[in-house]
């Protein structure tokens, strides 16, 4: 009896897989919570969050400058949210995410009409601007940066935040 | 072991199910997928010149007309302006425009995404048969590269004036390898009632791409627009432009010094309102380094110099989207703030045409996701017009509002 259930438990766990980790993996619901999933997931760690959006232009700008440094500095933590609220944009968001080179990325995307609350779950005073980046130290201190960011500096913030682990 | 195995084995199982759930769930700032009112997540109000109610509303993929003869306790049954679903600009910003003339003609304008990335399309349509039907949406130009937010007034002689933002200017750019940043501010008008515009004509290159447009007028073929402008070295703050006439745009003045340089889009458009004495009152939002947050500002001289910005709302409660409107009786200014549970909405009202304002007072409160506060008077009363959709629909007279 044991055995069968590990087995239908086992089974199960197969048929779902594929589902569970195309969902996981490409791209998560950014929910009420999801914010502190993320920080409690990365914490210890200094972690960069890029905010983006679909219809956003100069987040068109900046993604693929993103993959770029994604590829170029592999290890390093870095999130994607995207926080435009478009009806049924998951696929305009993975072609986005799949065109920039960063598909394998830890991705999420906006998944709650109240986009008031997940934003202000994630700082008070955003008001939506996007593109936005968070920098989360390894203390927990959060350095935000409006705009396109300067990926030169945003990797020299990762070298200083290793320095200190040493 | 067994029973650890199996208890991982249901867990990993229902968070695949329920993250697949949720991944493909409607994510939708609406209470329901279909086209009445209450399902809407965009309505726009209009009182027409014969003290009708008028309402534009996005549901459904659809724009929808309906009027209420008794300020907004009962509607008309709904008609879509098209017949089918469409593709409608959901930005934040995004709404339909509504003017209604004397001869109870509809003009409406609207954006579609016209592509997979998001570029818009303003269309145009009229309706001269009391809303009952509506011609065929055209787009307000020929050039196909991407218009978004459309604003629409009503001049004093009947004539509809429109004015967007316009991409067209980037694609020149980049046929000349040069880089061009935003969009610029176009206009035309409609002799008709909005079943015909003029040919499109640019009133400044390289404004902000993503925010509403505000438009009133200073006095008959006078519009002002009011719109957050890039100044030197990407500065996104706002910017003012008086027509001397229909057809010629006045000088650009800066409307504030807020040093918000940004490359991101806002998705914050300001709003204008001028009184009946000229006075001019500009709300918006900036993440400047001088200023952060809502501010208002009046100018006393048609728009060339504005005062010292005025602090609105709560900063630490998200204040945004402020509104303002201006008649004979006094001037008034409406936003959200968001408390981490609820948004509430504020006003501040001003009996001096800007002098000096009142406390602010709560006037609407709701627990999930929300249109922008729109202020709305039928010349008597001022009302607020608000979208939600935990509450649905709300017209509500103002008391104690000039």
């Amino acid at each position: 009896m044991k055995r069968h259930l590990l087995l239908f438990a086992l089974a199960l766990t197969v048929s779902f897989l594929p589902q569970y980790l195309a969902a996981a993996d490409q791209l998560r619901a950014f929910q009420r919570g999801s914010w502190q999933t993320i920080l409690h997931a990365h914490a210890g760690r200094p972690m960069m969050v890029n905010f983006w959006g679909v219809t956003c232009a100069p987040c068109k700008v900046e993604l693929p400058l993103l993959g770029k440094f994604v590829r170029d500095n592999p290890g390093l933590d870095v999130v994607t949210v995207n926080a435009d609220l478009v009806p049924n944009a998951r696929e305009a968001v993975l072609s986005m995410l799949r065109k920039t080179g960063l598909l394998s990325t830890e991705n999420w995307t906006f998944s709650d009409g109240f986009v008031e609350r997940l934003r202000f779950e994630i700082d008070p005073a955003w008001q939506g601007d996007i593109p936005r980046t968070m920098l989360i130290a390894r203390d927990g201190k959060v350095t935000t940066l409006e705009g396109i960011v300067d990926l030169a500096k945003v990797k020299k913030w990762f070298e200083a935040q290793m320095n200190e682990t040493k | 072991m067994i029973r650890t195995a199996t208890i991982a084995a249901i867990t990993l199982l229902l968070q695949g199910a329920a993250n697949a759930q949720m991944s493909h769930h409607h994510v939708s700032e609406s209470a329901c997928d279909t086209t009445e009112l209450r399902c809407a997540t965009k309505v726009t109000p209009a009182f027409a010149p014969d003290g009708r109610l008028w309402l534009a509303w996005m549901a459904g993929g659809r724009i929808l007309v309906a009027n209420s003869k008794d300020r907004g306790k009962t509607f008309s049954t709904p008609v879509a302006v098209v017949d089918r679903p469409l593709e409608l600009d959901w930005g934040p910003d995004a709404r339909p425009r509504m003017v209604i003339d004397r001869h109870n003609r509809i003009a409406i304008a609207f954006a579609i995404f016209r592509d997979k990335n998001f570029n818009g399309e303003v269309l145009y349509t009229r309706s001269v048969d009391g809303g009952h039907s509506f011609t065929k949406p055209e787009p307000i130009t020929p050039n196909t590269e991407s218009q978004r937010f459309a604003q629409l007034a009503l001049d004093a002689d009947g004539s509809v004036f429109v004015a967007w933002l316009d991409k067209r200017n980037r694609a020149q750019a980049r046929a000349a390898n040069r880089i061009y940043k935003g969009a610029a501010l176009f206009f035309a008008w409609s002799k008709d009632g909005g079943g015909t515009y003029s040919e499109a004509r640019m009133v400044r290159d390289s404004t902000c791409e993503c925010c509403r447009i505000s438009v009133a007028f200073a006095g008959p073929g006078r519009p002002a627009v009011l719109f957050r402008n890039i100044f030197p070295g990407s500065v996104r703050d706002h910017a003012i432009v008086t027509f001397k006439d229909q057809a010629t745009p006045g000088e650009v003045h800066r409307v504030s010094q807020d040093g918000w340089k940004t490359e991101a889009c806002p998705h914050q458009g300001p709003s204008l309102a001028i009184s009946p004495k000229g006075t001019y009152h500009a709300v918006w939002f900036t993440g400047g380094e001088v200023r952060k947050g809502l501010f208002y500002a009046r100018s006393a001289d048609s728009g060339e110099t504005f005062s010292e910005p005025m602090a609105i709302g709560r900063l630490d409660r998200n204040a945004s989207r402020p509104y303002v409107v201006a008649s004979a009786s006094g001037t008034a200014i409406a936003w959200k703030e968001f408390d981490g549970e609820k948004t509430a909405v504020k006003l501040i009202t001003s009996g001096d045409d800007g002098k000096t304002w009142s406390q602010p007072r709560v006037i609407a409160a709701t627990v999930d996701a929300s249109d922008h506060p729109l202020l709305v008077s039928d010349g008597h009363d001022l009302f607020l017009s608000w979208m939600t959709k935990a509450d649905g629909y709300h017209i509500t007279p103002i008391d104690g509002a000039p």
